[in-house]
């Protein structure tokens, strides 16, 4: 390029850059009008200037980084190093991903003088294993030594958070010191992982703020346990000389109220007799006197003297003086520092700093019971403080709609996380809605599912791909669900099945499994019939479904990413079935969900190799879960949905599960407070810190429409619930004036009735419990319908209940052992009936009943599938039209139990509300079709006519009038997207 | 640091002002050193979270390799045109190291084919060869930028060390971080 050419372009670059954007254009018009070239460059550049600057930037600042930890992208021994964290004096720490287990670690380099006393190195390494090796939830464990280039190294776990020093922040007569609560729950969680370790005869010798980590969760772990020791021996050949500035940073240097915010160094290197961190030595340690477990318990008695007073107990501006005062002085009483500790708080930590180590406590566990007397004792006292903060916690979220479920469920646990941060990863409308998805590993790409196909978002860039569809599926509706994915990060496992006509729904004959790639071109095929579940943690093996049995997967089989090496590792007992099939983060446990012949699902582990089953979550829990999701740090994270809600709530609740006993190692900690919209298909990235799920909600309305054509169009459909709330028709009222339906719209079940001309409803009547299947009785005095008052407990009896129609006392006309259907005809019939199911679950009976008499005669059995059974009896009585099943024609029997008609209607597969015409010529039949479901009048012959169509799994479904003019509809309208949440 | 190496510093610094080219020659290893030594060392005590930059690292080698006690504006001006050029440098050496490393070896997986840190190096490269091709197209614009992003200068200290107004700086690195965008993003 010229200078001539460079100075030209500049300057029209300028121009541009400095006049208002609308008029940008034009100047380029008329600047470039004989000069294409010249335009495009410029227009090059102006595109380029938005955030070049924080581009260059962040270039830069990520080419310093790798100056400074300079074995990112390394691998050593199995570890690929991804990241650097952070270090102290000691080295740098890295996080790294185990290529062995597919999990990630973190990676503490030693310094290389502590390669040179291999003695002491290795008593290092048996002691810091004996500390892991009894797994305490309050000691991090280390998970392996290695070394490289003469540097010694551990391999610890990962955690998210960061240590009390960074907690606590800098010391100082200015900041505030902690809160009592918070103070007394770590104090708790620290003597009792220092209990565990002294019952070994494992003492820490360095218990400082820098070495306690404080998890995302709020988990207190002690980190380096017996690497003081390593040093003590070390770092006597050392010198006592001031450090060169290389190192100074990095040292702790002299305690005072002006540290630097620096990751201190844990020892105090290069004195000679160096055995802990200045600041926090205990006086035995400061003499150099032989060490016992009381050392941990006077550092510890420091740390909390920090925590509550914001300053430190001992001070001295040279290691000399602070020894001195650590031998001789006596700290500040803590309440003169802080007025509000309470005076128990100040007994305890001033017997632990006790000079005299007689005097001290003992042990940590009695030091823990002290504080766990006073924690019971603040507890009353503290919960009305605890009760304003949950609600101003609740307010900064979304709205505080749950409190009073929450507080009847979980009393003691404390609110959500504050700092919880939620981002929505797409924002599709709902005739687009996404319906799931998968993050990958490394958290970086969002594939998902939608009613357009399958897509791949990159999370940080916001870049959207779509993923071409498969040659094999060309003028196919296809359903996508992706699973997973592989241990390339590039590649992830999808299901596949085709949408209506002669394909089923999500199961795995019809089912087939794919590859899609983040890169290029359509996904590939790995299995016909075959339904993947989940992707193990290492990325190497796809588990997956082969055969329907009852309510699920008869077996469960293992494959390669290739789909070679297919070997079954599951089989359902008996007439059970098997889901939800997942590994561990640490892919040494599997979890499923056992279903029993009767549909009652448990949730269970064990070992990957074989061993005893557990049980996780026993039915009566199961059933009011969405979704589990296994994180790297134990816990469980389950969605939620929420009762005592108007519907289309759920919520995060996370627990941690002994998964080997099967404990209950807390109580449940709910996440998120939220409402609107309900939780499933998530999934978290291998290092647990960002979980991504479908959010979504659906709206059910009662619409309503006239009937022309014998039934087979409507014309002026027009919405008659005029809220937002959850409304379903369920019948009409004799006269053809009103609509019957139900909703939730005053916060439980209520059964309304609403004429067409009106624009709001009558409340027929209210209960707890779970309404379905009202009807009008052919008399058209009384409502009937079903009351499930524990819909999700271990045997949901079903009652059913009549009520007037013109509202008043609901009662009870008998009970039912299961789930069951209600049937009733038109005057001048006087038929209603119940279907019910037979014990085994394979029959349904059908029998007559009277709303006051109660109980009458069976009248026919027909066999059936539980769950996919729809029937209704037909408006003269006389006949009772079922389908058994997604893919089963529709039979018609008399009331004799004869068979006398089978319509095949295979176009309609899969089927399932099924409801008379008044004219008893025809039915209002709903069928799933791509993106939704359908809503369709039928013939006796077979002939359709599609009438309506909602978007989404919601069925609509049609109840014709019983004078024929009108049909009322349940119109429903899905909407969902893929949301993330971090720092949960 | 000790004493004479300031003492020096600042000598070699006063004696290059004056037009001696070989002070230059002495003063770059000196302070190429030293910055050195600060990026290996300075991330150790980088917090979580934090991202650092490399202009805090030219001004506290600024402060610990010049005599502060006779500040002079000129040896400060000048200490940062050649400290922010060596930082450019060394960061560029370690990340062309790097990415050669991964070129050299037998196989890639997947996994590092994607990775953040190689791409993020590639950044780093690609702005080195971009500001490389601008210096030979205005080499102003290309110093701009190197005082600005290696040398942590303000718009006006900029201006000042290039003998041009505040203005001028602003175009220029306005004009040069949108080219240098383009040719990073079409490597």
């Amino acid at each position: 390029m010229t200078p001539e050419r460079w100075a030209q372009i500049e300057e029209l670059f300028h121009r541009a850059a400095e006049c208002a954007p609308q008029h940008r254009t034009a100047l380029l018009d008329q600047a470039c009008s004989a000069d294409p070239e010249l335009r495009r460059e410029v227009e090059a550049l102006l595109s380029c200037q938005e955030s070049a600057g924080d581009h260059l930037q962040s270039a830069v600042s990520v080419g310093l980084k790798a100056v400074g930890f300079p074995l990112v992208g390394e691998t050593i021994s199995h570890y690929h190093i991804l990241d650097g964290l952070g270090g102290g004096g000691m080295g740098l720490v890295y996080r790294a991903e185990d290529l062995k287990l597919g999990r990630q670690v973190a990676l503490k380099f030693l310094p290389e003088e502590s390669a040179k006393d291999p003695v002491a190195l290795g008593r290092f390494e048996r002691e810091a294993r004996s500390a892991s090796a009894f797994e305490h939830p309050n000691i991090c464990p280390v998970y392996e030594f290695g070394e490289h280039q003469g540097r010694p190294f551990l391999v610890m776990q990962l955690l998210e958070g960061q240590t009390l020093r960074e907690l606590i922040s800098a010391p100082g007569p200015g900041n505030p010191a902690m809160g009592i609560e918070k103070l007394l729950d770590f104090a708790i969680q620290i003597t009792t992982g220092l209990d565990a370790a002294h019952q070994k005869g494992i003492i820490h010798r360095d218990i400082k703020p820098a070495n306690i980590f404080v998890t995302r969760q709020g988990q207190a772990k002690i980190l380096d346990f017996g690497l003081a020791k390593l040093f003590s021996v070390v770092s006597a050949i050392g010198e006592d000389s001031k450090p060169d500035h290389g190192d100074d940073a990095e040292t702790e240097g002299t305690p005072s109220g002006t540290l630097p915010l620096t990751t201190p160094d844990p020892f105090l290197s290069r004195t000679g007799v160096a055995m802990g961190t200045a600041g926090y030595m205990s006086p035995e340690q400061a003499r150099g006197e032989k060490l016992d477990a009381r050392t941990d318990l006077f550092s510890l008695g420091l740390v909390l003297y920090e925590m509550a007073t914001g300053q430190r107990a001992f001070k001295g501006d040279t290691g000399t003086r602070l020894h001195d005062a650590i031998l001789k002085q006596l700290p500040t009483p803590t309440r003169q520092l802080n007025p509000n500790l309470p005076a128990k708080l100040e007994k305890i930590i001033h017997r632990a700093l006790k000079k005299d180590r007689e005097a001290r406590y003992q042990t940590a566990s009695e030091m823990r019971a002290d504080l766990e007397t006073l924690a019971r004792n603040l507890e009353t006292t503290l919960l009305g403080t605890r009760w304003r903060k949950m609600a101003a916690g609740v307010a900064t979220l979304f709205v505080a709609l749950a409190i009073f479920w929450f507080a009847k469920r979980q009393p003691p646990s404390p609110p959500s996380v504050p700092d919880l941060k939620l981002r929505q990863l797409t924002s599709n409308s709902s005739e687009n809605r996404v319906t799931g998805g998968a993050i990958s590993a490394d958290g970086k790409y969002l594939a998902y599912a939608g009613i357009k196909g399958l897509f791949v978002k990159f999370i940080d860039t916001g870049e959207i791909r779509a993923i071409p569809e498969p040659a094999a599926f060309a003028g196919k509706n296809m359903d996508w669900q992706v699973m997973g994915w592989l241990a390339d990060g590039i590649h992830f496992v999808a299901n596949a099945h085709a949408v209506g006509k002669d394909e089923g729904s999500w199961i795995a004959e019809t089912t087939s499994i794919w590859l899609g790639s983040v890169q290029d071109g359509p996904p590939k095929k790995l299995k016909d019939q075959g339904m993947a579940y989940s992707v193990s943690p290492d990325g190497l093996q796809i588990a997956f479904g082969t055969r329907n049995r009852g309510f699920a997967e008869g077996e469960i089989w293992l494959m390669g990413p290739d789909g070679e090496g297919a070997h079954k590792i599951l089989e359902a007992e008996g007439d059970g079935s098997l889901t939800a099939f997942s590994w561990s983060p640490d892919g040494q446990r599997i979890m499923y969900i056992k279903v029993d012949a009767l549909g009652e699902p448990t949730g269970v582990s064990r070992d990957l190799n074989g061993g005893p089953l557990t049980t996780i979550f026993p039915p009566a829990e199961m059933k009011e879960l969405n979704e589990i999701n296994w994180l790297p740090d134990g816990r469980l994270i389950y969605s939620v949905p929420e009762s005592g809600a108007m519907g289309n709530t759920c919520n995060y609740w996370a627990r941690r599960i002994d998964l080997r006993t099967g404990a209950r190692l807390d109580t449940p900690r709910r996440l998120t407070n939220w409402s609107g919209f309900c939780l499933s298909s998530g999934s978290v990235s291998a290092d647990g810190k960002r979980l991504a799920f479908l959010g979504w909600a659906n709206h059910n309305n009662v619409y309503v429409a006239d009937l022309e054509a014998g039934g087979s169009r409507i014309r002026n459909s027009r919405r008659l619930t005029l809220d937002e709330s959850d409304n379903n028709p369920t019948a009409w009222t004799a006269d053809s004036n009103a609509v019957i339906f139900f909703s939730k719209r005053n916060g439980s079940e209520g059964l309304y009735r609403q004429r067409l001309d009106e624009d709001s409803p009558h409340l027929i009547t209210t209960a707890s419990g779970s309404f379905s299947n009202a009807h009008i009785t052919p008399d058209g005095k009384w409502v009937v319908w079903f009351i499930q008052p524990n819909a999700s407990g271990p045997n949901p009896a079903t009652q059913l209940m009549r009520a007037p129609i013109t509202g008043g006392t609901l009662e009870l006309i008998f009970v039912a052992p299961h789930e069951a259907l209600l049937l009733c005809a038109r005057a001048p019939s006087t038929l209603c009936a119940v279907g019910e199911w037979t014990e085994d679950r394979k029959e349904i009976i059908v029998t007559s009943f009277d709303p006051v008499k109660g109980r009458g005669r069976e009248l026919l059995r027909f066999k059936g599938n539980p769950g996919s059974v729809y029937c209704d009896i037909s408006p003269d009585g006389s006949r009772i039209a079922a389908v058994t099943g997604p893919e089963e024609p529709i039979q018609i029997f008399s009331l004799r139990g004869q068979l006398t008609q089978v319509i095949p209607a295979k176009e309609l597969n899969p089927k399932s509300f099924l409801i008379w015409a008044a004219d008893g010529e025809g039915m209002f039949v709903t069928h799933m079709v791509k993106g939704g479901s359908e809503l369709v009048h039928m013939d006796l012959r077979g002939n359709t006519k599609a009438l309506w169509k909602n978007d989404g799994g919601y069925y609509p479904w049609g109840l014709p009038s019983p004078d024929g003019r009108h049909l009322a509809i349940q119109g429903a309208n899905q909407s969902g997207n893929m949301w993330m949440m971090e720092n949960f | 640091m000790n004493r004479s190496t300031t003492h020096e510093v600042t000598r070699l610094l006063a004696n290059w002002a004056k037009g001696n080219e070989q002070a230059l020659g002495d003063l770059t290893p000196l302070v190429y050193r030293e910055l050195r030594q600060l990026a290996a060392s300075y991330l150790r005590r980088e917090r979580q979270g934090h991202t650092l930059q490399p202009t805090a690292l030219v001004h506290e080698a600024y402060v610990r390799l010049v005599d502060q006690k006779n500040p002079s504006w000129q040896n400060r001006s000048h200490f940062y045109g050649v400290a922010a050029r060596l930082m450019r440098q060394i960061l560029v050496d370690h990340a062309r190291r790097k990415h050669a490393g991964k070129r050299a070896g037998e196989k890639v997986s997947l996994e590092e084919a994607v990775s953040f840190q190689k791409e993020r190096n590639r950044d780093l490269l690609a702005l080195d060869s971009g500001l490389n091709a601008l210096e030979k197209l205005d080499q102003r614009k290309c110093k701009a930028v190197e005082l600005r992003y290696f040398g942590g200068l303000s718009m006006e200290e900029i201006a000042q060390a290039l003998d041009v107004s505040p203005i001028t700086v602003r175009r220029d690195l306005r004009m040069a971080e949108a080219w240098l965008h383009r040719e990073m993003q079409n490597v």
